[in-house]
């Protein structure tokens, strides 16, 4: 019985290590892409996929890329980044995807990029943030917005628009949230703000009352907590539990309607830095919201809007130039003003990196609604034309 | 600082929880559980269900989580773990550790990759004070490993099943040849511990307001620790353990050079205390 | 063609397969079971990467220091198990797992929480290598690694770390001198993995801490028990096969997970001695296939 059942397990196994060879044979423009769909991460992977999914029917329903059909080839990597590697290779070896799109964390990003800079192949992160992802060369780009951008961008508004002076900041201890507390501190204390109390906290952390209580013992006017949103929900709930009663601030990661939900009530008047305005009037922002909705049964979040922008703007390339890596890459860098996707229009892209306008967020009647919209290039500019570096 | 004590022990409240289950499976059985986190976000899963589909009260919740989480983690003995009972200690390790990795995977398809928020209706007492507040759910929680760990108390110590149960952790050949179904009481054990273990998910979802596949990995890994500290086998250590550990790492957190994670600070602090007493703090 | 993706993958699972060697000695021959082998892995990893990025070493002059390293720290960290052993032992590991991964999260000397980027390709007469050249190189460093594997088997050393493992007091009522023996067994399986930590920063081209979680850990314990504990071909069979098992699942991709976990409980189940290990079945067919008496098993 036993041995029948190993054997048994052993065939099964074996048969479908054969299946899985096994190849299209489409006229299509393939686009590889990956996401954490198994793992710690898989809300965001599949946030990450079914949107760029929808980005997909949306194309292929009006015209596809120059008659062809866009085909999306998607991987888990379990944010791995030996699996994000091996997949990449497979992507462009295999399946031979003209453009990659990463919609996964830092790590298997940065793992990705290499891989397609060494091939040749385009390259787009999509919400990952950490610098390097676009140092790996011409080809690698990013849709999401620069870290550096976004905490300069938060510090503008704490200290110009809101008039704190004093600043505690708890940071989630990934690149991500390093990085924007790194570029909010330097802004911040440009702007002539204090920072009074500091703590870095690990991804999946539930108790933040200890860190909170000595937050209240330092008295600060604004509490900036950059992270994702299931610690960020503990952090603002604890904190109005605690007493706290001064401004909360966010980032992109906030960005998703499971924030106000897990926060309840105290998510009210919490401000994020993001880029997906669910007040915009823009078509393309509705079309996204509202079809990611109908299409899920799930209200859509910023981790998503990147990931359908990147094939968008993916899509639009394509349409533009063919599928020539040298002149995609070539016809990247010049966009200006791209208006189809659901974030705020790319002004341009400056170093690889998406820039457009900053949004500030305020969460109202367990809504995040409009407040503020930054366009000065000393604010939004990855290399500011004056006083940066 | 009394704020914080209370805030931590709260917190050790749920790590105690988790960790008497793994102590009774460790005492009789010898056998690390990996799975007993899996039967906590079970736990927390029913609750959940039966939140949004028959009442929107914690009670029920509570009730529920619990029955179906001592179902569960019976039959995981007899299927997974009984096979192996005389296989080396690494086996059922192993073994457990699949379970786990299938059982997120389990609940990430059936409900979805997101947390969910568990907005539960209950009363309770509460403290306001100025110095001071304890909120509803934080007295539910000390109120609950308070009474559980009385109960379990007066139960191994007063009752025949007790005694029968305290046989087993002594030898369990010779209790079997005594004529105890030795069977029955190791069901009975897995039925308390994962019964804990639920309940304990269901009280935590309620306390984080949310659950989510992954929610049981971070509380697992702290049990063990507690396990340890109190000393393999030893219930009333664990509770002790679990609150102590709570308090040094709410504490060493707040220590301004001392900037390593809440995880790290637990294991550090029980490779310490291995170091000076290899069986644990309060080990037999 | 899907030579590139095939070679990665393999890399990948020879690297792993070095690894699990050196657990194999600590795991499988002394039976100090190590749910930590992670924080081995990532001290191989780190040195080599920050000697490459900060210290401007190449690959070749890096690779014996990190080596030497990893055998260095390995040896600090299995000081513990002098003092506790069994599932306290276990536990000790899980926490030095946890503990090392803190360290590298929360200290900026290590990178932090941003990694270590920038770990280039080996170079080899002054060319960086290609995929199919790093393969090349993990292979050979497999290869050596088997040898050594096999080269230690053959010795007392071995036999004497299996007796410790068996019954400690015999062993030491034998003149075995157990203590000695099992900081061997945590030099020998440090150097491994290493060497394994080594190949796996350059084929990455980045560190980050989260690359060295605690999941990590039980993969790799998964993968020795899974192949057969104490076997060396168990311990390459074990890797190769947990870690091609989800690739091979790809076309399930939802599922794949979930069909890992409930195969990996089964046939750890089904076959507690492991597929190759002493009676597991693909070792009883192989002894059939080879005619060779059932005594002879298990010393490969």
């Amino acid at each position: 019985m036993r041995r029948f059942f190993s054997i048994a397990a052993i065939a099964i196994i074996s048969i479908c290590g054969l299946l899985s060879i096994s190849a299209y044979a489409q006229e299509t423009v393939k686009v590889g892409f990956i996401a954490p769909l198994t793992g710690f991460a898989a809300a965001d992977g599949y946030s990450s996929l079914e949107s760029a999914k929808l980005a997909v029917d949306y194309v292929n329903e009006h015209g596809g890329i120059k008659g062809k059909k866009l085909e999306l080839v998607s991987y888990d990597d379990a944010c791995q980044p030996d699996q994000a590697s091996a997949l990449t290779r497979k992507l462009i070896e295999n399946d031979k995807v003209t453009v990659m799109i990463s919609g996964s964390y830092s790590s298997p990003s940065r793992a990705a990029a290499v891989i397609c800079q060494q091939a040749k192949v385009p390259f787009t992160s999509t919400y990952a943030v950490h610098p390097s992802i676009v140092e790996a060369g011409e080809y690698c780009h990013r849709i999401g917005m620069a870290a550096p951008i976004q905490g300069r961008t938060g510090g503008y508004f704490a200290v110009r628009e809101l008039g704190a002076k004093r600043i505690a900041l708890l940071i989630m201890n990934n690149d991500f949230g390093v990085s924007l507390a790194e570029a909010l501190k330097e802004t911040a204390i440009k702007l002539g703000a204090q920072i009074v109390y500091e703590k870095k906290y690990p991804l999946g952390e539930t108790e933040f009352r200890n860190y909170l209580n000595a937050i209240k013992a330092a008295d600060p006017d604004l509490i900036y907590a950059p992270g994702y949103y299931n610690e960020a929900a503990n952090i603002v709930s604890q904190a109005r539990e605690v007493g706290l009663k001064c401004w909360l601030m966010g980032d992109e990661g906030y960005d998703s309607p499971k924030f106000i939900e897990l926060a309840g009530a105290a998510a009210n008047g919490v401000f994020i830095t993001t880029d997906l305005n669910r007040d915009s009037e823009r078509p393309m922002t509705q079309f996204f919201l509202k079809n990611y909705k109908e299409r899920t049964n799930i209200d859509a979040d910023m981790v998503g809007a990147s990931a359908f922008d990147a094939v968008m703007l993916v899509s639009h390339i394509l349409n533009k130039v063919g599928t020539d890596a040298n002149k995609i890459i070539e016809y990247w860098d010049t966009i200006e003003n791209f208006e189809d996707c659901s974030t705020g229009p790319i002004l341009m892209f400056q170093n690889r990196s998406a820039i457009r306008p900053m949004d500030i967020q305020i969460v109202l009647n367990n809504q995040f609604r409009y407040f503020y919209r930054y366009y000065e290039p000393e604010v939004i500019y990855l290399n500011p034309p004056s006083g940066g570096k | 600082m009394l704020q914080i004590l209370v805030d931590a022990i709260v917190l050790g409240c749920s790590y105690a929880l988790m960790a008497v289950g793994l102590n009774m499976v460790y005492g009789l059985l010898r056998i690390i559980h990996v799975a007993h986190a899996a039967l906590y976000t079970l736990g927390a899963y029913v609750g959940l269900y039966c939140l949004y589909h028959f009442s929107s009260s914690l009670w029920l919740s509570l009730i529920f989580g619990a029955i179906f989480s001592a179902l569960i983690g019976t039959l995981m003995y007899r299927i997974i773990y009984n096979p192996v009972l005389t296989a080396p200690r690494y086996v059922p390790l192993i073994a457990g550790a699949g379970v786990f990795i299938a059982s997120q995977e389990i609940f990430r398809l059936l409900a979805g990759p997101y947390p969910y928020p568990f907005n539960a209706s209950f009363k309770f007492l509460s403290l306001t004070h100025s110095h001071l507040r304890i909120t509803e759910t934080q007295m539910l929680i000390i109120t609950f490993m308070i009474g559980a760990f009385l109960c379990l108390y007066l139960v191994i110590n007063n009752t025949n099943l007790g005694m029968m149960w305290r046989a087993c952790t002594q030898d369990m050949e010779l209790a079997a040849s005594s004529g105890i179904n030795v069977n029955l009481i190791i069901a009975v054990n897995f039925m308390i511990g994962s019964a804990l273990a639920g309940s304990a998910g269901v009280l935590m979802a309620l306390y984080r307001n949310s659950v989510f596949p992954t929610m049981g990995a971070m509380v697992s890994y702290k049990a063990f620790v507690v396990v340890v500290l109190g000393g393999f086998g030893s219930i009333p250590g664990a509770a002790i353990a679990g609150i102590l550990l709570a308090v040094a790492e709410s504490l060493l957190g707040m220590v301004p050079l001392f900037n390593l994670p809440r995880e790290a600070i637990a294991f550090l602090v029980m490779v310490l205390v291995l170091m000076f007493k290899p069986k644990g703090l309060f080990g037999r | 063609m899907t030579f590139g993706y095939i070679l990665s993958i393999c890399t990948f699972a020879s690297i792993y397969a070095i690894l699990i060697l050196g657990l194999n000695i600590l795991t499988g021959y002394t039976k100090q079971v190590s749910l930590g082998h992670a924080a081995f892995f990532a001290i191989g990893a780190y040195t080599q990467a920050l000697l490459v990025t900060k210290a401007g070493l190449t690959f070749w002059s890096a690779l014996p220091l990190s080596i030497a390293l990893s055998m260095t720290i390995g040896v600090i960290m299995g000081l513990p198990s002098l003092r506790v052993s069994d599932d306290f032992l276990v536990l000790t590991t899980i926490g030095l797992n946890f503990i090392v991964m803190g360290i590298t999260e929360y200290f900026d000397f290590f990178g932090g929480a941003m990694g270590i980027i920038g770990i280039t390709m080996p170079t080899l007469w002054g060319r960086p290598l290609s995929t199919s050249g790093y393969f090349a190189i993990t292979a050979l460093f497999l290869m050596l690694a088997l040898c050594v594997s096999y080269l230690f088997s053959r010795t007392w050393g071995r036999l004497a770390m299996e007796a410790t493992g068996e019954d400690e007091e015999a062993a030491q009522s034998l003149g075995i001198n157990t203590a000695l023996y099992k900081i061997y067994a945590f030099a020998l399986s440090s150097t491994f993995t290493g060497l394994a930590g080594v190949l796996w920063a350059h084929s990455i081209g980045s560190v980050f801490p989260r690359n060295f979680s605690f999941e990590m850990s039980v993969l790799f314990l998964s993968m020795l028990v899974f192949g057969g504990l104490g076997t060396i071909r168990g311990a390459i069979f074990g890797a190769f096969f947990l870690y091609l098992l989800p690739e091979c699942f790809r076309f399930i991709e939802n599922y794949r997970m979930l069909v890992y976990g409930a195969l990996l409980t089964m046939i750890v189940i089904l076959q507690p001695n492991g597929m190759l290990g002493r009676g597991g079945l693909l070792d009883r067919c192989f002894s059939k296939l080879t005619k060779k008496k059932a005594e002879n098993q298990g010393i490969l």
